[in-house]
């Protein structure tokens, strides 16, 4: 087991956005989130990143301090540093050893500009695939996607899933919300459905097919 | 402590990066510190008074047989407030309504006591209650205090006057009824006349006795103008306003000039670098073990406290150098900079934890830096109160850095023995900047909600 969250849940004030959620990770897994907006995807994998404090429970990673890479939603990274600059940056923060050539080699690997524009200035699927190099630059174990795809283009978005398999390809696992059953199809191993911060369903990919609540989602 | 470092640079580079925002917080305090100067050095100038004259003052007054020009009298005692003449009724409603500070009011008769110089005439002041009043008493009391040195002359000339009338004799007037004097030097002779042809001894004794105290009495006399003058004016004050330094170059200009930048910048700063964390959605990614809460605020704080060193710093540099080129005596511009420095790293460090509490509660950089302002402004002008103004404001002011830095940067640059106010206002510092500190570390957390 790579990672597991045991019974988190998290409330603002009287709101439920996650009830209290178990879910347990295990390498060469790509776990799939699916659910309507608002169904607790993000709020679980921001706990799982640790971005997040769970109002109860606790995220667990057995003996292990796990590398956990995170892709949120939005872009996370510096829009007034170049797209060199927040790799960099994030690169010494994460302890890399050379982080000038691990900045080189991400933005060769996901094709990102390096002609000094600021990261404001670039594309929205620019600024995602930024967001995806940042999450790598530690080498993760467990890579976790919230909606990673929603502004690539299709290319882009093949080069996404080549990079997250190779995550998987080394032990490690993958966990990604999306709305996209084509992807869901094409990369997950297993399927956890959320709705109104609950988890309705959690099984095998086949498991699902067979399941009503892959109905809702059709 | 790396960590910390790399999150600073990537600070100053944003902070670079934005010379607009830059240039307007740099000028934007030193202008209002300069209106601030302005303000405290013209605020307790030239109050607007009413002039009520109910005697109707003729154009010209005898006093003593000198002549006083009523206006151009007025007009010199002008100096210290504005007098506006206006009739009773007018006064009183621009007294009520606060469009003037006070009325002065001439009751009738005045005149006709100030030619008699037997009773001293008097001026009525009414005053509104509230904070001016004791500032126009003490402006009415200089005009009074000046109107009283111009009559002086007059009165002592009317008294010499009668002292000679008294030594050399002669014909005079008081209270409008004539009369004739022998004088001491006719009475001198009468009795030297009566001692030569009178053959009776009593006669020649008591004339004797008469002449001594004559002599005397002028011997006396003759001390008399000195003295007058001396009772008039026990000590003369003599102004001297050459030396020293412009009230631009003064070292509450500089030391509010340092202050209101750094109270300004640093709050602001801070507040909007660490709202911004959450902005650009970056603050989970640190959040989630790269960079912990502390250290957060901590680089924050570190930010407010480079940024106060090198403005304040170049602010220093320029007072500094226009003393120099100007040759403006008063102070120790260059000496004391170490100690300016030591009070100006504190007093980033509290404005910037103040700031970054602020941040940490407004959670996004717009409303930061708007709360930041809204919540520094009065807490700055509450810090201008004097201790003996309001009890209550000065006492609010104490629980921010403003007051504490100004009265540091003053002590650290001019004061002449300035250890104790330093070590105090040094300890307020401190504890302002790890109460806000704490503060802003506990307010932190919401930042990642």
């Amino acid at each position: 087991m790579l990672l597991s969250a045991r019974g988190v849940a998290r409330r603002y004030g009287r709101v439920v956005a996650l009830a209290p959620t178990t879910l347990e990770i295990a390498r060469g897994e790509a776990v799939a989130l699916i659910g309507p907006n608002g169904a607790g995807k993000s709020t679980l994998l921001s706990i799982l990143a640790g971005a997040l404090e769970p109002s109860e429970g606790a995220i667990e990673s057995g003996n292990a301090v796990r590398r956990v890479g995170w892709v949120p939603q939005s872009p996370a990274h510096y829009s007034r540093l170049t797209p060199r600059e927040n790799l960099e940056l994030f690169a010494r923060l994460e302890g890399v050893p050379d982080a000038d050539e691990t900045a080189d080699r991400f933005l060769q690997l996901l094709e990102l500009p390096d002609d000094g524009r600021l990261t404001s200035q670039l594309s929205a699927g620019n600024q995602q695939r930024l967001n995806l190099a940042v999450a790598l630059l530690g080498r993760p174990e467990v890579l976790l996607l919230d909606e990673p795809t929603a502004s690539l283009d299709p290319r882009q978005r093949r080069r996404l899933w080549d990079v997250a398999g190779q995550v998987r390809e080394r032990d490690g696992a993958v966990v990604f919300a999306t709305q996209n059953l084509e992807e869901l199809e094409h990369f997950a191993s297993r399927v956890v459905v959320l709705l109104d911060g609950a988890v309705v369903f959690a099984g095998s990919l086949e498991d699902f097919r067979q399941a009503p609540e892959a109905d809702v989602f059709a | 402590m790396t960590k910390i470092r790399l999150l600073l640079q990537k600070d100053l580079r944003l902070l670079v990066r934005s010379p607009a925002l830059l240039a307007a917080l740099v000028l934007y305090p030193i202008v209002f510190a300069v209106l601030v100067g302005l303000v405290v050095r013209y605020a307790s100038d030239r109050p607007r008074v009413a002039f009520v004259d109910l005697d109707h003052l003729p154009e010209t007054l005898t006093v003593g047989g000198q002549s006083f020009n009523v206006p151009n009298v007025i007009s010199q005692v002008q100096g210290s407030v504005e007098l506006v003449p206006m009739d009773p009724e007018e006064a009183d409603r621009k007294l009520a309504t606060g469009s003037i500070v006070a009325e002065i009011v001439v009751p009738p008769g005045f005149a006709s006591k100030l030619r008699g110089m037997v009773e001293s005439p008097t001026l009525i002041l009414k005053t509104a209650k509230g904070g001016l009043s004791g500032r126009v008493d003490q402006q009415t009391q200089a005009l009074v205090y000046s109107l009283n040195r111009r009559l002086q002359a007059a009165y002592i000339k009317a008294n010499l006057d009668y002292v000679n009338l008294l030594v050399e004799g002669g014909q005079g007037s008081f209270l409008g009824n004539e009369f004739d004097v022998v004088g001491l030097d006719r009475a001198a002779e009468i009795l030297d006349e009566i001692k030569r042809t009178s053959d009776d001894p009593t006669i020649v004794q008591r004339a004797e006795e008469l002449s001594v105290f004559v002599r005397e009495a002028k011997l006396a006399l003759s001390a008399s103008g000195d003295s007058l003058r001396a009772t008039a004016n026990p000590i003369e004050l003599q102004t001297d306003t050459s030396g020293g330094r412009t009230w631009l170059l003064s070292a509450q200009i500089q030391a509010y000039a340092l202050g209101l930048t750094l109270a300004f910048i640093c709050v602001l700063l801070a507040a909007a670098a660490l709202a911004a964390e959450r902005d650009e959605n970056v603050i989970g990614r640190l959040a989630r073990g790269l960079v912990g809460l502390t250290d957060l605020v901590v680089v924050k704080v570190l930010l407010a406290v480079l940024v106060a060193l090198g403005l304040g710093f170049a602010i220093a540099l320029v007072f500094g150098f226009v003393a120099e080129i100007f040759d403006v005596s008063g102070g120790e511009p260059w000496q004391r900079l170490p100690l300016l420095l030591l009070g100006l790293l504190l007093a980033g460090a509290a404005f910037g934890a103040f700031g970054a509490l602020m941040g940490a509660l407004a959670r996004d950089s717009r409303t930061a830096v708007l709360v930041a302002f809204l919540a520094a402004l009065p807490l700055v002008l509450l810090g201008l109160v004097p201790e003996g103004a309001a009890r209550a404001a000065w006492w609010a002011a104490q629980a921010f850095p403003f007051s504490h830095a100004v009265d540091f940067f003053q002590a650290a640059l001019y004061d002449s023995a300035p250890w104790r106010t330093l070590a105090v206002d040094a300890a307020w510092l401190l504890g302002l900047a790890l109460a806000f500190g704490a503060a802003a570390r506990l307010a932190v957390r919401r930042l990642l909600a």
